[in-house]
């Protein structure tokens, strides 16, 4: 084991000074450069590395609405994203770009015996502040994976982060405003707008039941600190355990109402089959579906990539992240024969069950030639992570197991 | 923020609500869109950089997945029609599907591709009606007479230029050939396909906004 945690921590110094270096260097050269790209593992993949507002040099999938995506290599920093590097997603192209915090208000409408508009000071007023750590994942997150491919955001594995929030649980502000009987679902609304008449507004629901349940949090901070511009200042709902299209930015409208919300962004997008996989026969149509929810367990190795050489009969350590919908992880085991053996790593420090949990392990490839080295995760529910992915039309949810393709010699 | 904070201070006497007086808005400038479509002599292409941009910057284009197909590509448009209220007719939706698949199924090319000039118009007639113009190349999409949208305004545009005399021949040149920085960094899409007759009566219409509304 000393050899190990010797190897673990020279490793991880290692990485840490490189990307030091690539942080200095980019801090001193003009913003956009064609020399500062990331590629991702398919087609059409190579990405601008772009500096926005509160930002270091993210991916650039788009500028309007802004989608920028974080480097693979940020969550080899920690368990917790920084904010200057975790991901941003617009929908709509009429987003603010200047917000009053002292002005910006939360109303509570629709079926409630006291409508509320809520000051930021009013609303922290309203009882105890809590904090928890969750990862917030994007439901196209590695859409750009899907085989067949699907249009959509060309995502890689970077459009996730896991962050400590600090807010006032929903259900508080929901108990002030007092919902009344036959309540059905909350929907939620934040500052960004569309441009023309016709497109749909970016509005989501949940059920009132999860509404009311502990988990869902109106945040103020981040890591500590003011939520950044681009991630939803100055307040954000947060869901812990669901996909990131639910944890509205800029939040501004809560409204209680009787029925299912019908809205575009409930009723036709972000939705899967459904059925038991979430998924259908590649290239084809789901005869159901129903709107995503919760996220799915994954795992990843965060200090090795495909095409890393590394030396037979040497050991190395091995560590990543894993997450799921907050029941917990309970395993995570590496592979380097195409999944036969498993070998069973160690979980690092639990920040909770809806936080990455690190992982460590040693490995010491044997055989010169190329490995796959894999790498799976369960939780305490028993679920896993299928060896095929699956396919739906959105390109969601994705979540089988990690392949790098790594040369032994 | 100077008036700003003026407007705040009143306010906060009034009120009372000395808590509020530190507030000030916390503002974000992003940086300046740079993709452009690819060029292509299709018709789909001087549709595309009309239509497409209004919602969305065409990295978004850039970044899709090769070997897509034209029926898949023009799918795709319609989706823009039918779910996100695009203004786009039947024909535009074929058209930009076909430049699309045309242009966008092969390999990457660079993010930042080169621009070519647009073809200009082959029409016989020329348009005189200012609302048919407007209309038929979906201007008030992007703008409004008195509110910004994705464009400045043309009361706004007026009065920048209500003291120059040239600002008929300015203005004319500028929806024909687009251009980008005089108001933001959102693009203006070239109008190739007008004549230099109906660039005018455009220029002429919008000029004359800040008169009308004041």
């Amino acid at each position: 084991m000393n050899v190990y945690d010797k190897n673990f921590k020279f490793h991880r110094r290692l990485f840490l000074s490189g990307m030091a270096a690539t942080a200095a260097s980019l801090a001193f050269a003009p913003l956009r450069s064609q020399a500062y790209t990331e590629t991702l593992d398919f087609g059409n993949g190579t990405r601008e590395l772009l500096a926005y507002p509160q930002k270091r040099p993210l991916m650039l999938i788009t500028a309007r609405p802004p989608h920028l995506e974080t480097p693979f290599s940020v969550f080899n920093e920690g368990a917790l994203t920084p904010n200057d590097a975790f991901f941003v997603r617009y929908h709509l192209p009429n987003f603010p770009t200047s917000i009053d915090a002292g002005q910006h208000r939360l109303k509570i409408t629709g079926l409630v015996n006291k409508p509320l508009s809520l000051s930021l000071q009013e609303l922290k007023a309203l009882g105890e502040p809590v904090e928890i750590v969750a990862v917030n994942q994007c439901a196209g997150n590695s859409r750009g994976f899907s085989s067949p491919r699907v249009f959509g955001a060309q995502l890689g594995n970077g459009s996730m982060g896991n962050a400590r929030w600090t807010g006032i649980p929903l259900k508080t502000v929901l108990g002030h405003a007092g919902v009344r009987g036959g309540a059905k679902q909350v929907t939620l609304r934040g500052l960004d707008r569309p441009v023309l008449p016709g497109t749909p507004e970016f509005v989501k629901a949940i059920d009132i039941d999860l509404a009311l349940s502990a988990g869902p949090l109106i945040a103020w901070a981040m890591n500590g600190t003011d939520i950044p511009f681009l991630n939803g200042y100055p307040i954000k709902l947060v869901i812990p355990g669901y996909f990131g299209s639910y944890w509205v930015k800029h939040l501004s409208e809560i409204n209680v109402i009787d029925h299912e919300f019908d809205g575009y962004f409930m009723k036709s997008a972000y939705r899967l089959p459904d059925n038991d996989c979430q998924c259908v026969s590649a290239g084809t149509i789901p005869d159901k579906t129903r709107p995503i929810a919760q996220l799915k367990v994954r795992s990843f190795i965060t200090n090795l990539h495909s095409g890393e050489t590394v030396r037979a009969g040497h050991t190395i350590s091995l560590q990543g992240i894993a997450f799921d919908s907050g029941s917990g992880i309970s395993s995570v085991e590496i592979s380097d024969d195409g999944g036969q053996h498993w070998q069973a790593a160690r979980l690092g420090k639990d920040l909770g069950n809806y936080s990455f949990r690190e992982w460590c392990t040693a490995w010491k490839p044997q055989t010169p030639g190329k490995a796959e080295l894999q790498v799976r995760a369960r939780n305490r529910l028993g679920e896993g992570q299928p060896a095929v992915s699956l396919w739906n039309p959105g390109g969601y949810a994705h979540n089988s197991i990690e392949t790098l393709s790594i040369l032994v010699v | 923020m100077k008036p700003f904070f003026a407007n705040t201070a009143v306010l906060l006497a009034l009120c009372g609500y000395a808590a509020y007086a530190a507030s000030e808005p916390l503002s974000i400038k992003l940086p300046a869109e740079t993709t452009k479509l690819r060029p292509s002599d299709l018709p789909g292409y001087t549709l595309a950089t009309q239509k497409c941009a209004i919602c969305h910057s065409v990295d978004y284009i850039e970044y899709q997945p090769p070997g897509m197909s034209e029926t898949q590509w023009t799918a795709e448009v319609r989706k823009m029609q039918q779910a996100y209220a695009a203004p786009l007719n039947e024909d535009d939706i074929k058209q930009i599907g076909a430049y699309l698949a045309a242009s966008y199924s092969g390999t990457a090319a660079p993010p930042t591709g080169l621009q070519a000039s647009p073809a200009p118009s082959t029409r016989g007639e020329t348009i005189t009606d200012v609302k048919t113009l407007l209309a038929q190349n979906a201007c008030l999409s992007c703008h409004a007479i008195e509110q910004k949208i994705v464009g400045p305004s043309y009361r706004d545009v007026a009065t920048r230029y209500k003291d120059d005399p040239k600002a008929v021949d300015i203005l004319a040149d500028r929806l024909g050939k687009g251009s980008t920085g005089q108001w933001g960094d959102i693009p203006m899409p070239p109008f190739p396909a007008l004549k230099p007759e109906e660039l005018k009566s455009l220029a002429v219409f919008v000029l004359g906004q800040g008169r009308q509304a004041q």
